[in-house]
């Protein structure tokens, strides 16, 4: 108990310090909640584009059943399959005619003998369309046609990849000055009360009795900052939730998902616990040695 | 609590500030460590306090050898009041905290830690005192502050390091009657380093003569007080 009013003692007894230590922790936990966030809705970019069939093969006509089952047998045998979906030439028509319904003009001559069936595949890994895309180009007795949409996926993963990778780089840049400033704040505090830890010891005091506050002091900082940091990004996300998902539209990029938001607070403070408390303890352990 | 030095030697780099200190203190006595500057009293403080090593020889308290790789310091410093000259209080903590501080320190029964403040602090006559900071205190109440804190943990030793360097002759001796009724009441071994030979004198205690980091003389004078 004593050692939480020491620790109070100190928090306020430099309150230029501890805010500073307070806005830098905040800053770090805005900076990396937004990440989890943003990573969040790029998923869902993804998650969407995955639902899309990737890879559409048109066939030839005049196939038989069994050679369109011997393909479906040898597209599903490649790996990260995660969907391939036969479209017959009457299906094809159907979309056909929903697409264009507006357009009679454009429906009225068309007949399913014109359209070519065809296989949509999904996969779960994009290298493995690629292998289909350019396996299939080359057997042209069966293959009328390939739509690969290559350079889409390409930028998209380029793209997120990209975005996490410099997400990334920016949360470690941040982490480190975060780690510095507290080990220097909380290193000034110990220079600062340097008199007091030695009269302390001279009464008895053990290392860790003089230790302890300022280990709380900083999981003080690593709980309040990242609170506030999260509690910053959640509150910019849902006042722009609106824009930046009629931009995305129609993939919901921000998902006011009350668990998620609960999850990214607790790995913050959890994370923001352990900085403050290893920072503290490396700089008690360098400035406390008598 | 029973002091014992056998053949300690106290050497800073060339310069020798203990040699050969041979001496037993035993439980309950009142010392007076006496001598010129740089005769080696404070090293002899510092060293049962665990604040310097020994170079060689060993120091014994309560026969617990403390040449030890681990010597139990924390464990021998709760049961030692220690009394600077420049009194040593924490600056932004008032004269009750101060004191109080020393009480967590030794982990002193919460029950009985109010009716030990009240205590102590009467005894050192700060009742008026106990919620100013050092800064607005006197001399002579800031050693109080500091003695009050010593005797507040009810050690079983006492280190004075020139307790009454700074104070005037009344204040000297308000210190000086505490610090006996302490060693007669409580029993409480009492060592304490001064250059005061009127004090010293009139005490009738155990004087140490120390000079160039040796023994010169011990003697016990007749009591005048």
């Amino acid at each position: 108990m004593n050692s939480i009013r020491s620790t109070w003692h100190h928090l306020r007894r430099s309150p230029f310090q501890t805010a500073t230590a307070i806005i830098i922790m905040s800053v770090s936990f805005f900076a990396l909640s937004s990440f989890a966030i943003i990573s969040q809705g790029l998923s869902s970019v993804l998650q969407y584009f995955e639902t899309k069939p990737e890879v559409t093969i048109f066939l030839k006509d005049g196939l038989d059943r069994s050679t369109i089952e011997n393909i479906q047998n040898d597209i599903s045998k490649y790996p990260n399959v995660r969907e391939i979906k036969f479209v017959s030439k009457e299906k094809a028509l159907e979309i056909y005619k929903d697409q264009n319904k507006n357009n009679p003009l454009l429906t009225e001559m068309v007949t399913s003998s014109i359209l070519p069936a065809s296989f949509e595949i999904s996969t779960s890994d994009p290298k493995v369309l690629e292998q289909i895309a350019s396996n299939y180009q080359s057997k042209v007795d069966i293959v009328d046609e390939i739509i690969y949409q290559k350079d889409l996926i390409n930028t998209l993963l380029t793209w997120t990849a990209n975005i996490r990778l410099s997400g990334l780089v920016i949360i470690i840049v941040i982490s480190l000055i975060t780690l510095l400033t507290i080990f220097s704040i909380i290193g000034m505090k110990i220079t600062n009360r340097k008199e007091e830890i030695r009269i302390s010891r001279l009464l008895g005091a053990s290392k860790y009795y003089v230790k302890v506050p300022f280990l709380y002091e900083g999981i003080f900082y690593g709980v309040i900052g990242s609170f506030f940091g999260c509690l910053l990004s959640f509150s910019l996300s849902i006042i722009y939730q609106q824009p930046i998902n009629a931009f995305f539209a129609p993939i919901l990029f921000i998902d006011l998902n009350l668990f998620s938001y609960f999850l990214i607070l607790s790995a913050s403070c959890f994370l923001g616990t352990l900085i403050g408390y290893l920072t503290s303890w490396f700089s008690v352990k360098r400035y406390i040695k008598f | 609590m029973q002091v014992t030095f056998d053949k300690v030697c106290k050497n800073y780099s060339l310069v020798n500030a203990l040699k050969d200190i041979t001496l037993d203190i035993p439980s309950g006595d009142f010392v007076f460590l006496v001598g010129p500057s740089g005769a080696g009293k404070t090293s002899l403080i510092k060293l049962i306090l665990g604040q310097i090593k020994p170079s060689s020889g060993s120091l014994l308290i309560d026969n617990v050898q403390l040449n030890q790789k681990h010597p139990p310091f924390d464990r021998i410093r709760k049961k030692i009041g220690v009394i600077f000259q420049d009194y040593q209080l924490i600056p932004d903590k008032t004269v009750e905290e101060n004191i109080a501080l020393a009480l967590d320190i030794v982990s002193f029964p919460k029950d009985r830690v109010q009716r030990q403040l009240d205590d102590v602090i009467k005894k050192a006559n700060l009742g008026n005192r106990r919620f100013l900071f050092p800064s607005q205190l006197s001399g002579g109440e800031l050693q109080r502050t500091s003695l009050a804190r010593a005797i507040a943990v009810e050690p079983r030793l006492i280190l004075a390091d020139e307790p009454t360097g700074n104070l005037d002759p009344e204040n000297s001796w308000n210190l000086i009657k505490l610090l006996k009724d302490v060693n007669q009441n409580q029993g409480t071994t009492i060592i304490m380093t001064t250059h005061n030979l009127d004090i010293v004198e009139s005490m009738g205690k155990k004087i140490i003569y120390l000079k160039n980091g040796e023994i010169e003389k011990i003697t016990t004078p007749p009591n005048k007080v």
